[in-house]
């Protein structure tokens, strides 16, 4: 198991946003996470990546807790989050924002050269995180977007540029968090090539969506969300007829 | 590189000493609008405590100078351990508190002008508001071979090779892997988090970086003018300081620089009386801001790049044909 929640609960004051949730991430593969809004998902990611702390309950990551991180720190260790509304540097190029998002994967490759290299950064390992932007930019079909900045891209494109930012970071566990909300229909179909694409290059995925067809489409392994609490867990199709998810979605009487 | 070739050539022609005079405030100060650069123009932190930080470093070097019998050398780097360990204390208050933007500024504020009021209230140490007369000079080398710097020329050179190393400290920073992680901090702090960015960690590191710079020029301001009182940590220093760098250009290394030469060198420029100066100096500063948002520094880069490339371009075609 790469990732397992145990008995997450969270509380904001009297409200439990997020209820004694237990499941597992099993390598290479992508998670859907489904609910309607007010579910507790955008809670459950930020939850995982330390931007809240936890009530209750423990996550762990390659069999180690990772509860109380900070955020940078579990980005380093593998898990990287990308925003809903996505959060771009708007004045740089699609190129250099992704560039700034390989901080992690430079100082990874600067090793014990980071104080020496303090003054400059070698050309030779410039030249490979340049080659690496472009073929995240390339995966992401950014590439035709690489120079202009970031406040001339259509919102598919932003959203898309976020997922590229978190692909700089090199991540084992990538959180989408409502990658398709927004997007046409065509920018969806994009979306789940460029997903799948990265899953065939060993990329785990957890996805939160309120778009069923998408996320049922792409998912391996599903989990259902009412008010924070888990009502279903299987495989996508099973999760999506069970009763308790239709009503969930739909009202008690189409259950 | 134009600039350093420039400045180092300038006693060869203007002999005036007035002229230099202008000249080493602006390379001092400089230094200062450097340092403020770092952590506004570059890490986006409105610090007020780049005052503080410069005029700490001048009292504890000359009471470093005084009371233990160092050398300049020796005093400065007292000063600037107490200028890092302040700088360390006071930032991890603030950015342990996440204060961001005004709330930022209002806080290290509070701490500059405690500062400033313990330094006019320590009468027995630092002669309170009546302030200190400086009458050592720094010196180079060691020994017989040491080398007094007493002279206009002398010190403008010393103050130029400061402002070069300041320059080249900035410019270091700026195009290494901490330079990246600022500019991710300045531009989006949330996102810089989640990217792996630890926001404490170079906020406090940019934090100390500008104040150690800032130390570095109040210790050469002190001992060039020969004088220490307690307004070098006043808030209006502080305010001097960002317009510098606002009118030279935030984030480009040698614009501060730029604005620090407009602002002191301007009022000696303008011979006009003295009221009327005063107006025609705020008016020069407003229409700055206004029209060039980018500062002086920024816009001049602005117009050389374009001239770079189409000279490229132009190149690239006659090749072609």
């Amino acid at each position: 198991m790469l990732f397992e929640a145990q008995g997450v609960t969270k509380r904001f004051g009297g409200l439990t946003a997020v209820s004694n949730l237990s499941f597992g991430i099993e390598k290479g593969e992508i998670l859907g996470i489904f609910g309607p809004n007010g579910s507790g998902k955008t809670t459950l990611l930020s939850l995982i990546s330390g931007m809240l702390p936890l009530t209750s309950g423990t996550f762990k990551w390659k069999g180690e807790e990772i509860v109380g991180q900070k955020p940078h720190r579990i980005a380093a260790m593998g898990i990287v989050k990308t925003f809903q509304n996505p959060q771009l540097f708007s004045e740089l190029s699609a190129f250099e924002n992704t560039a700034i998002a390989g901080h992690l994967t430079l100082k990874r490759r600067l090793g014990s050269r980071r104080l020496t290299g303090f003054f400059r950064i070698d050309r030779s390992i410039e030249v490979e995180l340049a080659a690496q932007v472009d073929r995240v930019l390339k995966l992401c079909r950014l590439d035709a977007v690489r120079d202009q900045p970031a406040s001339a891209l259509s919102y598919g494109q932003e959203k898309m540029l976020g997922v590229a930012m978190g692909l700089m970071c090199e991540p084992e566990l990538l959180l989408l968090d409502e990658p398709a909300s927004g997007l046409g229909s065509e920018e969806i179909a994009n979306l789940e090539a460029v997903l799948r694409d990265l899953r065939t290059r060993g990329v785990t995925l957890c996805i939160i969506d309120h778009k069923v067809g998408f996320l049922g489409r792409l998912s391996d392994q599903a989990l259902a969300l009412r008010n924070g609490q888990l009502i279903a867990i299987g495989k996508p199709d099973e999760v999506l007829n069970h009763p308790d998810v239709i009503e969930a979605y739909l009202g008690r009487r189409h259950a | 590189m134009l600039f350093w070739i420039l400045c180092l050539a300038v006693p060869l022609v203007v002999k005036a000493e007035f002229i230099l005079t202008i000249f080493i405030f602006g390379f001092i100060l400089g230094v200062l609008a450097i340092s403020f650069n770092v952590i506004f123009g570059y890490a986006g932190q409105l610090s007020m405590f780049n005052a503080a930080a410069f005029g700490i470093s001048a009292y504890a070097t000359f009471l470093s100078m005084e009371r233990l019998h160092v050398s300049f050398w020796g005093g400065l780097v007292i000063a600037l351990v107490l200028v890092a360990i302040l700088s360390v204390i006071i930032g991890a208050i603030c950015f342990k508190f996440q204060l961001k933007a005004f709330y930022f500024a209002l806080v290290t504020m509070a701490f500059a002008e405690l500062a400033r009021l313990v330094i006019m209230n320590w009468g027995s140490l630092t002669k309170g508001t009546l302030g200190i007369l400086v009458l050592q000079k720094p010196t180079l080398g060691f020994g017989d071979m040491a080398i007094k710097i007493d002279s206009t020329l002398g010190w403008y050179y010393f103050s130029l090779a400061a402002l070069f190393l300041s320059a080249l400290v900035c410019r270091g920073i700026v195009k290494s892997w901490i330079g990246r992680a600022f500019e991710a901090i300045r531009l989006n702090e949330d996102l810089a988090q989640t990217l792996g960015i630890d926001i404490f960690r170079y906020k406090l590191l940019a934090f100390t970086i500008a104040n150690l710079l800032a130390g570095v020029a109040g210790a050469l301001f002190a001992f060039y003018t020969g004088y220490i009182e307690p307004s070098y940590l006043s808030t209006t220093q502080s305010l001097d300081v960002i317009a510098m760098v606002l009118i030279g250009g935030a984030g480009t290394v040698l614009g501060p620089v730029f604005g620090a030469f407009i602002l002191t060198g301007l009022p000696h420029v303008i011979e006009l009386s003295a009221e009327i100066r005063s107006i025609a100096f705020g008016t020069i500063l407003i229409l700055t801001i206004l029209l060039l948002p980018r500062g002086v520094g920024g816009s001049l880069k602005m117009l050389t790049i374009p001239w770079w490339k189409r000279l490229r371009e132009r190149r690239a075609a006659g090749r072609a044909a």
